[in-house]
């Protein structure tokens, strides 16, 4: 209601102006013509031309009718130059400043405002003195008049004056309608007081609400209070939290019950959930059925009663069939594998053989046969398949049979042979196949020849009578074709000439082979060898018999005498019978093996072989005799375990060793030497006093001076071998050299020498080295030399890098000072020092923290893990604590 | 009850091995804390070490002390032997055997097990404990040399050409011809390895478990056969006729330290369970200790011994001719340290000497069998039963072996501090890799892209031509690198130079100025 009245009265507002500006218009245009102007006109006179304005104002717009007569307005007069009075200003201008039509007052560009203000100045003097003037005309208060004039307030639609229309204050604006206005008339109506007092209670309470909050800013307070509360809530688990960090170990799933460990437990506590599984148990349990079982299960062991003989007997039979096909199948898969031609010649032999056997005997067979025969020959003339009419065979033809390689061809003249074989009638097969048996014959009595002497001799005839065929087999020569041709015949005669030569010679080295081989199975059956072989061979070899046979004997003599070769003596022996043994019968070698020579040689420095010695001239042997020992008088000779008449002989001997030998022995022993008596033969026993290498010379007193005084230089020696070393591990620098023919054509290097840098360089590279060698281990030791270098192989014994949380190597060392390992530690301490970060049950999820009330000053380490299993280990563990490696 | 507490404190010491971390140093509170809990346990670990060894190892070794002035090493066997109980009078005795040459010997860890080995071929095993001969047969060949390897079952005999190893009942097991002729053999323990050198020098390293040959090298002086294993670090060391002795391991082909230690050539070597203490003796007479920590004598002791062998408790024994003394206490003056001396019976030459572990007995093998006397202290009276069981039953040994071959060491952890094992990687010392090297680890690093298998794509992806260009492509990545850094070197060298030229070549004329200008800055 008050909205709209407002609305309206804003309206009346522009419309005023307009109506002002309008009778601006309309006085300036009167001002031209220069008649009423301002305060100073007669009222009658004003109240005239108010009439006739009103007049022309009906006529204009009827709405302004209303308001007319009870506005007075002040008419400014013209300006100065609007007036154009004398002439005085410039016409042009006045054209210009003339406004326009809807131009509005407020919104006058003001570049004369103190002119308005001044105008305005000049209003307000007017209205002041208008008012004096009414006051003094009415008599009349000047207040009355102000009022009228401040209200000019048009209430466009007439309405009664009653409660429920705005009153007139309210069309001012003065006043608004407050909670009073409104209860006032009810004031006297019953249950007024109750409704003033909720009043009042809203009234207290209703104050004025805010806006919100922009949504952000809504949701950041939001968040604030939420991180409060939460961080509240976190804290509390600080102190826990700090102590499984803390703590070397957590345990998770301890106090887990892991329930039954085996199937068995857990089968015997099943319950039937389901139906399913309760239906099934019912009919398990179900005595019905387990006494069926139980009954049933006796009678059929009564029917199945069999006597023990009986399953013994089928036991075998089962196992003989068994072994039998095993051996059969083995003996297939051997026969399968066997790829002798000569073998499968047999075979194919033996098969025909029955198969023509079978032909002879049984007449169904041969009936069978002959069908098959049949058939395949019918198939062949049927398809003509050997004949060369394939695709293969066709090409090979085209491109000319002589190009083709041996296979190939053979392979078409078999195709060919199998035709002809297939096309020709049945009763000429079998001369063929006997062909083949021939054949056959050939081949393997050409590989038995060569096994035994007898088939050796007749592979010789048969080749002599071969041969001999050839030879006295007149050929007869063509004569017709090609081959007649002259020169064909000469070329003939010629090959048959030397084919004739050939199987002369052939026939003679037959004839002598024959011989000898007919002597060797005389002479000695066992010798088969290429004849030069054997001869050079038999000479030697008989020496070496005769030495074997001497030797052998001699073997046992020097057994006999020998005391503390004897096991030496043995393997000679035996070795002599092997080697022997190697000779006779192994054929082909001619060498005769070193060994041997060796072997018989050792034995033949005994003076009495000396024979030997000439056989066997290895200039590099050693008498290899353990010394019989030893020098001190005292000493006895070893006596063999075996106990046998030994060592009387050598005894006797040693008795005859020379005195000064023995000195000489005793010296030597005490010295540094220590030689031993096995190298070289440099200590020669008595007993080989009169061998060749027996010769000893006492050491010439210059020797003794030189052996005595070896060790003098040995200090000198060391820093030298000490200066190599370290020379080695820190090397010098190499000293500045120029490179030849490098800027000396000008003469300006040679003169300036090497560049300073070079110099430089190497000074600083020699006192890294001086500095290098004083920073090693051995830098004060002068009769040490401790190596530097390092050990690839054992780079992987040490860390790579300083492990984290350190910051210094000498920490971490310290911090690994003590081993933590079973061998050096109690074992009650063990399981702490070696115990993994994270000990959990395995197959047991880990749950989530739990809260719990932990003391934040507590120390981390006296937390103790609890539950039983704890007091396990305990009683596991060993009795007796571990005493510490000696280190 | 101070005492008490005094004495456990010095032990737990001891197997506190060394300081404890200082917590104070590091400004990381994760570590501090991680340390914290490790130094606790550590200090219970060591205390219930300690504990352990005052109630479970409480028998004192014996020993001999003076009456007055009364000389200790003028104290014979005989008198030792009315003093000592039964048991340890049994352990005096001499076995003469005069047929087969001077004898060498060896025991088995626990010392219940002795192998002897006479020269001419005699082999046996004896069980210490109830004097019983095991086995005994003739090989009829020069033996040098006998050793048991890890157990009794097993024991290598240098022989005339080549060592066999032979097992209990006397079967040879195998021939060792790799090796040649073996002056002396050695076995370590918990490598499992066969250390020998034979007439010519050569050192060999045999795996026994697996037969492989890990290290065979020249020792280049010569023929010797002075050689000890250091049983602290499983270092082998080989005296030479030159007075000088060298140490080696099986990894590398040079000796880890060589050492002048006589004028004359060495004679015996022997070294102290701990690690720390070596006995050598030279040609010229001269016996000395030495600290191997600092590889400085301690001791001189004028004397000559063939043989030596350190004691469990410490004590040396030195033999030469027919006389043995037994040393010890090796920080006082060097008159104190003679403990006591023996003459073998009639002369006999010593051969080796060799004390019993667990046991208060020195066994000397000599020309005529062997002798075995009482060194009162001379033993580790304690024995653990995990480390070394004298009264091992077959299922135990059994046990043992299972345990000792898992816990196998590789050749590599033989070197001369092994407690640096673990620890960072010590810098290489040279500065700029050789162009040798270098080209050989970039063609390293070739042959490694090349041999990555590229992965079967779906079809189309994996043609021949992009496998072969990711190939290509492979290995330029794996050069990279390494062009890139010679490059950079390349950069940094020559600004160097022109720093060092700049810094040296001015003119002559302006060289003055230039002092000058840096006096008066």
């Amino acid at each position: 209601m008050t909205e709209k009245r407002k609305a309206r009265e804003r309206e009346g507002h522009t419309q005023l102006k307009k109506k002002r500006i309008s009778s601006k218009k309309h006085n300036s245009r009167k001002g031209e013509g220069g008649k009423n102007r301002g305060p100073g006109l007669p009222n009658q006179l004003r109240k005239e031309i108010n009439l006739l304005d009103q007049t022309e104002h009906s006529f204009n717009d009827d709405d302004d009718v209303n308001f007319d007569d009870d506005v007075y307005e002040y008419e400014e007069g013209d300006a100065i130059e609007d007036l154009k009075k004398n002439h005085q200003f410039d016409p042009v201008d006045n054209l210009e400043y003339e406004l326009p039509g809807d131009f509005k007052d407020e919104n006058v560009a003001s570049d004369e405002d103190d002119e308005v203000n001044s105008d305005q100045d000049d209003l307000e003097e007017g209205n002041r003195r208008h008012a004096r003037m009414l006051e003094d005309i009415t008599g009349l208060p000047s207040d009355a008049f102000e009022g009228k004039k401040k209200k000019d307030i048009v209430v466009s639609e007439p309405y009664p004056e009653s409660e429920f229309n705005p009153s007139r204050d309210i069309l001012d604006g003065n006043g608004l309608i407050s909670m009073d206005d409104l209860m006032d008339p009810l004031s006297r109506k019953p249950g007024f007081s109750k409704i003033n007092k909720r009043l009042k209670e809203l009234e207290k309470k209703g104050k004025t609400v805010h806006a919100p909050l922009p949504m952000p800013v809504q949701k950041r307070l939001e968040r604030q209070a939420a991180y409060n509360e939460s961080k509240k809530v976190l804290t509390q688990w600080e102190s826990l939290i700090k102590r499984n960090r803390e703590a070397p170990t957590i345990y998770f799933g301890e106090d887990v019950n892991l329930g039954y460990s085996t199937v068995g437990a857990i089968a015997a506590n099943f319950e039937p959930r389901t139906d399913f599984e309760k239906n099934i148990a019912s009919l398990l349990n179900d005595t019905n059925v387990v006494e069926a079982h139980r009954k049933d299960g006796a009678r059929l062991l009564e029917l199945n009663k069999i006597t023990v003989e009986d399953v013994r007997d089928r036991n075998s039979h089962l196992a003989k069939m068994r072994s039998l096909l095993f051996r059969h199948e083995i003996k297939a898969k051997r026969i399968k594998k066997i790829k002798s031609k000569t073998y499968r010649n047999l075979q194919k032999k033996d098969r025909l053989k029955a198969v023509s056997k079978a032909v002879e005997t049984d007449p169904e067979v041969a009936k069978e046969l002959a069908m098959k025969q049949e058939r395949k020959r019918a198939e062949e003339r049927m398809t003509q398949k050997h004949k060369n009419r394939g695709k293969w065979a066709k090409r090979i033809l085209a491109r000319g049979i002589d190009v083709q390689d041996d296979g190939t061809r053979a392979a078409i003249s078999e195709q060919l042979q199998q035709h002809a074989e297939l096309t020709r009638k049945m009763n000429s097969m079998r001369d063929s196949s006997s062909s083949d048996d021939s054949s056959d014959d050939d081949g393997s009595d050409q590989i038995s020849g060569d096994s035994d002497p007898e088939g050796a001799l007749k592979l010789l005839n048969k080749a002599k009578e071969k041969t001999l065929e050839v030879v006295e087999g007149e050929e007869e020569l063509p004569k017709s074709g090609v081959l007649s041709l002259p020169f064909m015949v000469r070329g003939m005669k010629k090959r048959k000439e030397a084919a004739e030569r050939e199987a002369t010679l052939a026939l003679q080295e037959y004839d002598l082979s024959l011989k000898q081989l007919e002597d060797n199975n005389v002479v000695e059956g066992k010798m088969s060898v290429g004849p030069s072989g054997r001869r050079v061979f038999g000479a030697v070899q008989k020496q070496v018999k005769e030495a074997k046979n001497t030797n052998v004997e001699k073997i046992d003599h020097f057994d006999g005498n020998s005391d503390n070769d004897s096991e030496d003596g043995f393997v000679t022996k035996e070795e002599l019978e092997d080697d022997n043994g190697k000779v006779t019968f192994s054929q082909t070698d001619i060498n005769i093996d070193p060994d041997v020579f060796r072997e018989v040689s050792e034995i033949g420095h005994d003076s009495v072989f000396k024979s030997f010695e000439d056989i066997a001239k290895d200039p590099g042997l050693n008498t290899t005799y353990d010394v019989a020992i030893f020098a001190s008088n005292s000493w006895k000779k070893m006596k063999n375990l075996s106990g046998d008449n030994m060592g009387r002989k050598s005894e006797a001997r040693q008795a005859d060793l020379d005195p000064v030998m023995q000195n000489h022995k005793i010296m030597e022993e005490e010295g540094d030497d220590d030689s031993d008596t096995d190298d070289g033969g440099q200590m020669v026993d008595g007993i080989l006093s009169s061998g060749p290498k027996s010769s000893y010379e006492l050491p010439s007193q210059e020797e003794l001076i030189r052996r005595a005084f070896a060790g003098d230089d040995v200090e000198e020696e060391f820093h030298k071998d000490r200066d190599e070393v370290l020379n080695e591990e820190n090397p010098e620098p190499e000293k500045p050299v120029l490179l030849p023919g490098w800027g000396q054509w000008t003469h300006v290097q040679k003169k300036k020498g090497i560049p300073s840098w070079m110099l430089a360089e190497h000074e600083a590279a020699k006192k890294k080295r001086e500095e290098a060698l004083k920073k090693r281990k051995d830098a004060h030791l002068n009769h040490v030399i401790i190596s530097e270098k390092l050990d690839k192989k054992a780079e992987k014994l040490h860390t790579k890098t300083l492990p984290f949380p350190f910051k210094s190597t000498d920490a971490f060392e310290q911090s690994i000072r003590m081993p933590i390992g079973p061998d050096f530690n109690p074992a009650t301490a063990v399981g702490a020092l070696t115990r993994p970060e994270v000990v959990k049950k395995s197959g047991v999820s880990i749950k989530p923290i739990q809260y719990e009330d932990v003391n934040p000053y507590e120390r981390s380490e006296d937390h103790k893990r609890k539950g039983p299993k704890n007091e396990k280990r305990k009683g596991n563990g060993k009795a007796k604590g571990k005493m510490i490696k000696a280190h | 009850m101070e005492d008490y507490d005094e004495e456990m404190e010095i032990t737990e010491k001891k197997y506190l091995r060394g300081e404890a971390a200082d917590l104070k140093v590091h400004n990381d509170k994760k570590l501090k804390g991680q340390l914290a809990i490790r130094e606790k346990l550590y200090s219970i670990s060591a205390k219930a070490s300690a504990k352990t060894e005052k109630y479970l190892g409480p028998t004192e070794g014996g020993c001999l002390e003076p009456e007055g002035f009364e000389k200790l090493y003028r104290i014979s066997q005989s008198s030792i032997l009315t003093e000592v109980p039964i048991l340890s009078a049994r352990n005096q005795y001499d076995i003469v055997l005069p047929d087969f040459g001077p004898y060498s010997l060896d025991f088995t860890a626990s010392g219940r097990y002795m192998t002897v080995a006479g020269r001419k071929g005699h082999l046996a095993i004896v069980d210490m404990k109830d004097m019983s001969v095991i086995k005994e047969f003739q090989v009829r060949e020069t033996v040098r040399d006998v050793v048991f390897l890890h157990n009794e079952l097993f024991f290598a005999a240098a022989q005339k050409k080549y060592p066999y190893i032979y097992n209990r009942d006397g079967t040879e097991l195998h021939c060792l011809k790799e090796h040649g002729a073996v002056l002396k053999l050695q076995f370590l323990r918990n490598h499992f390895l066969l250390a020998s050198i034979n007439i010519f020098g050569q050192l060999h390293y045999q795996d026994v478990t697996t037969g492989v040959m890990v290290g065979n090298f020249r020792t280049g002086h010569g023929r010797s056969d002075v050689m000890r294993v250091n049983p602290f670090n499983g270092v082998v060391a080989v005296g030479h006729s030159r007075g000088t002795l060298s140490m080696w391991k099986p990894t590398s082909s040079a000796p880890l330290v060589k050492m002048l230690c006589h004028q004359g050539a060495i004679t015996a070597l022997a070294f102290h369970s701990n690690g720390h203490l070596m006995a050598t003796s030279g040609m010229e007479r001269k016996i000395k200790i030495w600290d191997l920590r600092k590889f400085d004598v301690l001791h001189t002791i004028s004397g000559h011994a063939k043989t030596m062998d350190f004691s469990q408790k410490g004590h040396l024994a030195a033999a030469t001719g027919s006389f043995v003394q037994v040393l010890r206490d090796f920080s006082g003056s060097q008159s104190d340290s003679k403990y006591m001396t023996h003459s073998i019976a009639k002369g006999y030459q010593a051969q080796k000497v060799a004390f019993r572990p667990y046991e208060d007995v020195l066994a000397i093998g000599h020309s005529m069998g062997w002798s075995s006397i009482l060194i009162p202290g001379s033993g580790e009276p304690n024995f653990d039963t995990w480390v070394a069981n004298p009264y091992e039953t077959s299922k135990q040994r059994r046990e043992k072996e299972i345990h000792s071959l898992l816990d196998k060491l590789p050749p590599e952890t033989i070197m001369l501090d092994p407690t640096k094992i673990g620890s960072v990687k010590p810098t290489r010392k040279k500065g700029k890799p050789s162009k040798q090297e270098r080209e050989a680890e970039i063609e390293a690093a070739i042959e490694e892209a090349k041999s990555i298998t590229i992965k079967k794509k779906t079809k189309g992806r994996s043609k021949p031509s992009r496998i072969a260009k990711k190939k290509q492509e492979a290995i330029k990545n794996a050069k990279r690198p390494f062009i890139e850094q010679e490059e950079h070197e390349d950069k940094l060298s020559k600004t160097k130079r022109k720093r060092v030229t700049e810094d040296t070549e001015l003119p002559k004329s302006l060289q003055r100025f230039a002092r000058n200008k840096k006096a008066t800055e």
